[in-house]
Parts: C-alpha cells; structure tokens; sequence
C-alpha cells in the first residue's frame, strides 16, 4: 500500500515538531526514517498512524485522504518501542486480538495466528504471558500481533533499540526477510544510521522538522547533500573554502572536485574513498587497527582528516603520509556547513 | 539467605500483631455476644459462664435491626459503584490528562476528608433540605457519595497514570473500539484501584455514623445508629456486641471476595521492556 505525506506539519504550542514534510512510499518498499532525537521522526510516524492529528497537511493511503480517519480505521499496525503488549493477555491472545477486533471468522483467525506463531517460531510460548518472556521474544510477538490484521503498512517505532547489538542484528535481518516474504510496505523509525542503512530501500533523513535529504542507501552515504547529512551519517571529511579551477586549496595541498568556481563552498569525503599515494599529505597523529582496515587520523595546519585503509598497512604516530582522491568522490554540499574538527 | 530470614521474622511479627489486632477483639464481640443474660460475665471469670444466643434473639426483635440490615447492607454497595463510576472521569482527568491548576485541583478534592463528618453531615443536612430533598435512603446515599469521593478519585487516579499509552494506542491501532479499548487497555491496570476504592467506600459507608444518623432522623436506621443507641448512657455492651458483629459480616465477605479475585487475576502492570 502506498503512501504520500504532503506538506505535513504538527505543531505543539509554540514547538514546531514538524514543518512541512513531503514524503512518498511505493508500495511493498522499506523505508526508513532516520534522524538524531528529537528531529520529528517519531511524531511522523504517530501522525501515520492516526494516534496525531497534524496542524496542517494532508495524509494519503493508496490516494486516498486519511489525515481524518481514527487510528481504529487505517490500514496501518505500528511495532512499539516499549512492545505495547497486552500483559494479560496470552501471546496467543496477544496476536489473535487484532483480528478479533477486524472481525476475522474465528477458524481463519486460528489458522492465521497459528502460522504467524510458527513463522515467528513462537509456537512453544504461545500460552505464556508476555512477562514470561525475553526482550526478543517480546519483540516478535509484538511484530506477529501487528502482522495479523494484514496490514497495508506497518509502523516500527524504533523496534530494536531495546535489545542487545547481537539480538539486534538477528531481528533486523529477520524483519527485512519476513517484509520481503509477506510484502508489506514498511515504514521504520530509528536514530541508527547502520540500521538505516542495512534495512531500507528509501532513507529519509529528518532534521529540525523537516526532511533533510531522502534517496537509496547509497545515495545517502556517498551523495550526502548537506553537510548534517555527511555528518550524522557515517564519518565524513568536510573542508571549507573557495573552489577554482576544478581544485580547493586545503591544508594538506590542493583537493581535486568537480564544481563550478565558487567562493564560499564546504565539500565531503568519506574515509573509506581514499587511496595511499598522492598529492595530498598530512602526520599520522593516531591510528587505530580495526582488524580489515586501519583507522588513520592524520592533521595538516589546524586540520585533521580520517583515512581508512587496507589493514596490511602500518603507521606510527608522526609519520608523513600521503594520499590521494578521485575527484568523483569528493561531494560539494548545498550549504555552507561549518567543519568541527 | 539473610533477607529470608528477615522476612520470616517480619511475618511472624505481622501476624502476632493482626491476630492481637484484630483476632482477640473479636473473639471477645463473639463471646460479648453470647452471653446469656440470665449468667453476667464478670470479673473473675475468664470466659463466660454460660453461652446462649439470647442477646441476639432480643436485639432482633426488639429493635428495627431487620430493616436497618437492609439499609446498611444495601447502602454500601449502591454508595460504592456510584462513588467510583462519578469518581471515575476526575480521575481520568487526574491520571492522563495536563491542564491548568491541576495540582490545586488534586488538593481541593481531598478538602472533604478534612472536614470532621459530623460538621459536614449538620450543614449536609440542611442542605438536603433546602434543596427539597426529604426521602432519607437517597440523602444518606448521596451524604457517603460525597464524602468518600475523594478517596475513589485519589485511588482511580494513581491507577489511571499507571495505564501505558503505547497499550492504549496499540489497541487502537489494531481496530479496537473504545470499549474494547478499555477492556484491553484500562482494565485490568485499573482493577487492583477499582477493588481498593470499592472496599475502602463499602467499609466506610457501611459504619458511617454522622450523616446516617443526622440526615437519616428519626426514622431512618442503619446498623450504626443502632450499634451507638447501646453505646450512649444505656450503656448495654452484650447487645452492642450482636451489632458489631452484624455489621462487620459483609465486610469479611466482601475482603474474601475481592482478594480471592485479585489472586486470579493476571499481571497488569508490566514495564514492556525485557
């Protein structure tokens, strides 16, 4: 089921959570909604869902308006941070109570809970009570009990960020399995830009209210458009200053972009795009062994970038290095950033 | 294995004190009341010479205990649903919801607990009467409503914040009605409040004195009101005895009851995270 948010904004008070948001979701995609805390993502999600009313905007499901419809009506199942399950309820129950309500016939109602407990390999708890069971479990039963009113969309609110790193992992991939399998159009809340990433077909990346950049994974990493986007995802390099004649003059020599001369200008590049040899050239000042590739922080003047390269290579504090860039891969930004390091 | 221990002693504690609390008195109303009145019990005798339910045939046909029974038993169930369903929306309000003067709000409901009830049941009284209201059973209700709301509300309200909105909304979002909604959501984290709050209300009302006596004159009896005609200058402890005893037999009833479900019920409230 497809989704559109035109120029959706909420406003609490005088607190602008939302301004303006424009989003589009195929049908059947996975996308994610990424961002620091804070940034409005949850609050966009509570707006699909129906449990928000936005202050201005409209909500589209299949190109029908639903910014009016109540939460009880929409086509939508939301996975909760906190689980959100019935306490009192079997797990059985749990997962048998959404189509209860959607007024299922009872023997299809059997059927469908039985195979989702199976799928979820629940079939073992399924007369437990929630309590009883473990963070992950709880979590499956949690996606089991939205699964089972068929949803057109299904909401994750940061779903994983209650489980250990390894637990994680495992979920995440069996989420992005288990969509891929039933088909249903996901749209997934979280602060973890690896999830980000690794999970979805689409990014948007919120900021402040408003969606900063949006495209395919890779897009989003290697083309960050701004220079909070280079920032929040993954570790970029970012130098300020004027671009002449396809170069920037940097602490570290003259840095090769493709760009029109311009005077004010802040470019991007990630660690990983960099190859030894060059003419760009710094001190080591620390290193780091990440067992595949080998961290290198390495200053110029008041600068420092980070390098990753190939693990087999050795530096000591304060050796001279130099490398270089293909200018393909140095991004110029939109805005005019500002450089921490 | 220390902290057993403590909690072994601590239970062994609690119960000498309930059983020299509550047990022995009672004991003693049980045996008050079976004294016959042909054998006082008197200094020396430990126990009563001779038991016989005398007492309790003589307060029974000699006074209106039969329809003060009626009243009482009645009164206090009726006063503690109406208690809790008004009390119920302020404490929603209180639980779930932010607003202006909130907090004095919290503080002014409890002022009817400040008051002694003897003053408040003199002005209620003329009140009712002001207000044309002269049957005696609907005043005396309305009386204990009142005064025992603010429990109910202080109760409902701790169990209303206790109630997750990510339950709530999961109900919702999965095409619960509203009064699915409560069901699944709201009850059973209310339960163990509506319980308390019903207990607490049918206990109090059902020895309340003040207004059932002041609103209720002359005609309208209660089983307090007969309990303290034998304990003011007549003053006859066999028979107050009989009395006590009647009006506490609901109350153990209702305690058995409502603890036996509040056992059967399952875990409401839960943290979610795991």
């Amino acid at each position: 089921m497809g989704l559109e948010i035109e120029n959706v904004g909420v406003r609490f008070g005088s607190f602008e959570a939302l301004r303006s948001v424009n989003l589009t979701v195929d049908d059947g995609a996975f996308v994610t909604l990424l961002g620091p805390s804070g940034c409005g993502k949850t609050t966009l999600l509570n707006v699909i869902a129906g449990f928000l009313k936005p202050t201005s905007g409209t909500v589209r499901m299949d190109g029908m308006d639903i910014s009016d419809t109540r939460p009880e009506a929409r086509d939508t199942a939301m996975c909760f941070q906190s689980y959100a399950l019935f306490p009192h309820l079997s797990v059985r129950e749990n997962v048998a109570f959404g189509p209860r309500q959607k007024k299922v016939p009872k023997n299809e109602i059997v059927q469908r809970v039985s195979k989702l407990l199976d799928q979820m390999g629940l079939d073992i708890h399924a007369e437990k009570l929630p309590n009883a069971l473990s963070g992950g479990q709880q979590q499956r039963v949690a996606l089991a009990r939205a699964l089972a009113v068929a949803p057109g969309i299904v909401l994750f609110d940061e779903p994983l960020s209650n489980l250990d790193a390894k637990l994680r992992d495992q979920v995440r991939t069996e989420i992005r399995a288990l969509q891929r399998e039933v088909g249903f159009t996901a749209v997934y809340v979280t602060h973890d830009q690896a999830e980000a990433l690794a999970m979805s077909d689409e990014v948007f990346l919120l900021n402040k209210g408003v969606v900063e950049q949006s495209g395919a994974p890779r897009e989003i990493y290697f083309r960050p458009r701004t220079s909070f986007v280079a920032d929040f995802i993954g570790a970029a390099n970012l130098h300020v200053g004027k671009i002449k004649d396809g170069a920037m003059a940097t602490p570290f020599g003259p840095l090769g972009v493709r760009g029109a001369d311009a005077l004010n200008k802040t470019v991007c590049w990630r660690p990983e795009v960099v190859r030894l040899g060059g003419d760009l050239q710094g001190a080591v000042t620390a290193s780091a062994f990440q067992g595949g590739h080998l961290d290198l922080f390495v200053s110029a003047g008041d600068q420092t970038v980070r390098l990753q390269v190939p693990g087999s290579h050795e530096f000591d504090v304060g050796d001279e290095v130099s490398f270089g860039l293909d200018p393909e891969n140095v991004v110029v930004l939109a805005d005019e950033g500002h450089v921490d390091a | 294995m220390k902290r057993r221990h403590i909690s072994t002693i601590l239970a062994i504690a609690v119960s000498f004190a309930l059983f020299f609390w509550l047990a022995i008195p009672f004991a003693m109303a049980v045996m008050w009341s079976m004294v016959d009145p042909g054998h006082p019990w008197s200094y020396p005798d430990i126990l009563p010479p001779k038991l016989s339910f005398e007492r309790w045939r003589v307060v029974w046909e000699t006074t209106s205990l039969p329809t003060a029974m009626l009243n009482s038993y009645t009164l206090a169930p009726v006063a503690g649903i109406c208690t809790l369903l008004l009390a119920a929306p302020t404490a929603y309000a209180f639980g779930r919801e932010e607003f202006r003067g909130k907090a004095i709000a919290q503080v002014v409901i409890l002022i009817p607990l400040v008051l002694p009830g003897f003053v408040t049941a003199v002005f209620f009284a003329s009140l009712l009467l002001s207000l044309g209201i002269f049957e005696k059973y609907p005043a005396v209700l309305l009386g204990h409503i009142v005064l025992y709301m603010p429990y109910a509300v202080r109760i409902l309200s701790v169990s209303f914040s206790q109630v997750q909105d990510d339950v709530v909304n999961a109900a919702r979002d999965l095409g619960a009605s509203p009064f699915e909604v409560f069901r699944a959501a709201y009850f059973p984290v209310l339960k163990p409040g509506i319980f308390a709050a019903f207990l607490i209300v049918f206990v109090l009302s059902i020895e309340e004195f003040a207004i059932a006596f002041i609103v209720g004159v002359p005609d309208f009896t209660t089983i307090p009101t007969i309990l303290f005609s034998y304990l003011g200058f007549e003053f006859v402890r066999t028979n107050a005895a009989v009395v006590a005893l009647i009006l506490v037999v609901p109350n153990v009833i209702l305690m058995l009851v409502l603890e036996r479900l509040l056992q059967s019920a399952n875990p409401a409230s839960v943290s979610g995270k795991g």
